[in-house]
């Protein structure tokens, strides 16, 4: 027996025995699971009015300057359509976009982008593959009465920095 | 080198809150965004009741304004008067952009969309007046 053929005899062996414990072990893909209910069922509201979405800016862009941060912050109604908008002075352009995208995706997925990005860093990597997606945290829903009434998205920082200013803006709806 | 003026977020919520309360006294509501002199957006406000499309035409007016550093009414009478060819241009020739001058420089621009073309365009004036800028 050639050297040559003694590894494709021991290449084919070796794939066959672990063809064989698959077979036998079949690894559960979580996907598979079917949940009873519905899940982040969340009611989409009437949309945002333009003095809270100012009022979420406003308190944004407060803390962001208070940390002597520079950021893009954009508010979305429920219909995931721009309401407002502010860039600091100094802030990255990137971000303009960003900003709104992550308010946008926030909306249209009814979570904060945070869980999107958690997803993504957890191996989940189809959720790239989904319409408009962005997996970077600083995107949060505001809620009003158990509804959704629009999203606020920041970007300019880390996407911790991003998120904390978030925070502070989406604090002000109630 | 040369130095020129620049936008700032305070010197937008001036122009916004001008613009924003020339669109209140006569009941308009509309879409006001302010952009710098690279067509980047600085500021946006739509009121209650104008639709989403206001928000894009706003921008896209501004934008056009912006880069080309003169109104989208200077555009629009162009094309009216039968220069056909600007509606291939990479601009909105829809009156309601105005651009920000500070003596000879463009700092900006003002876009607005809601009501009729010259009503826009005398919102985005009201707010570019506020900055008291003399020319």
């Amino acid at each position: 027996m050639s050297l040559k053929t003694a590894l494709t005899a021991a290449t084919v062996g070796a794939l066959l025995v672990a063809g064989a414990t698959l077979a036998q072990q079949p690894a559960p893909n979580p996907l598979d699971n079917i949940p009873d209910k519905m899940p982040n069922d969340i009611p989409y509201g009437t949309p945002i009015s333009l003095d809270h979405a100012q009022a979420a800016i406003a308190a944004a862009v407060a803390e962001s300057k208070k940390r002597g941060w520079k950021l893009n912050v954009a508010v979305v109604d429920s219909g995931a359509n721009l309401v407002a908008f502010a860039r600091q002075d100094g802030a990255q352009l990137a971000s303009i976009a960003i900003s709104e995208h992550k308010a946008r995706a926030a909306v249209k997925y009814r979570r904060e982008t945070k869980a999107l990005e958690g997803g993504v860093q957890s191996g989940l990597n189809y959720l790239l593959t989904l319409d408009d997606v962005i997996a970077s945290r600083g995107g949060i829903p505001l809620m009003q009465d158990g509804k959704m009434i629009g999203a606020i998205g920041c970007s300019g920082g880390t996407g911790s920095q991003d998120e904390v200013v978030c925070k502070a803006g989406a604090a002000t709806v109630k | 080198m040369n130095n020129k003026p620049c936008l700032t977020l305070e010197d937008c919520k001036k122009i916004g809150a001008a613009a924003e309360a020339e669109a209140r006294k006569n009941k308009w509501n509309v879409t006001i965004a302010i952009l710098d002199d690279g067509g980047h957006m600085l500021w946006l406000v739509r009121m209650d009741g104008a639709t989403p499309f206001n928000a894009q035409v706003a921008i896209e007016k501004g934008r056009s304004a912006a880069v080309s550093r003169r109104t989208t009414k200077n555009w629009e009478d162009r094309v009216s008067a039968g220069r056909n060819a600007l509606l291939n241009m990479p601009v909105l020739p829809i009156q309601g952009g105005v651009p920000i001058m500070v003596g000879a420089e463009c700092v900006g621009a003002v876009g607005v969309s809601g009501v009729q073309s010259h009503e826009d365009e005398q919102i985005a004036n009201a707010g570019i007046a506020s900055l008291g800028i003399k020319s």
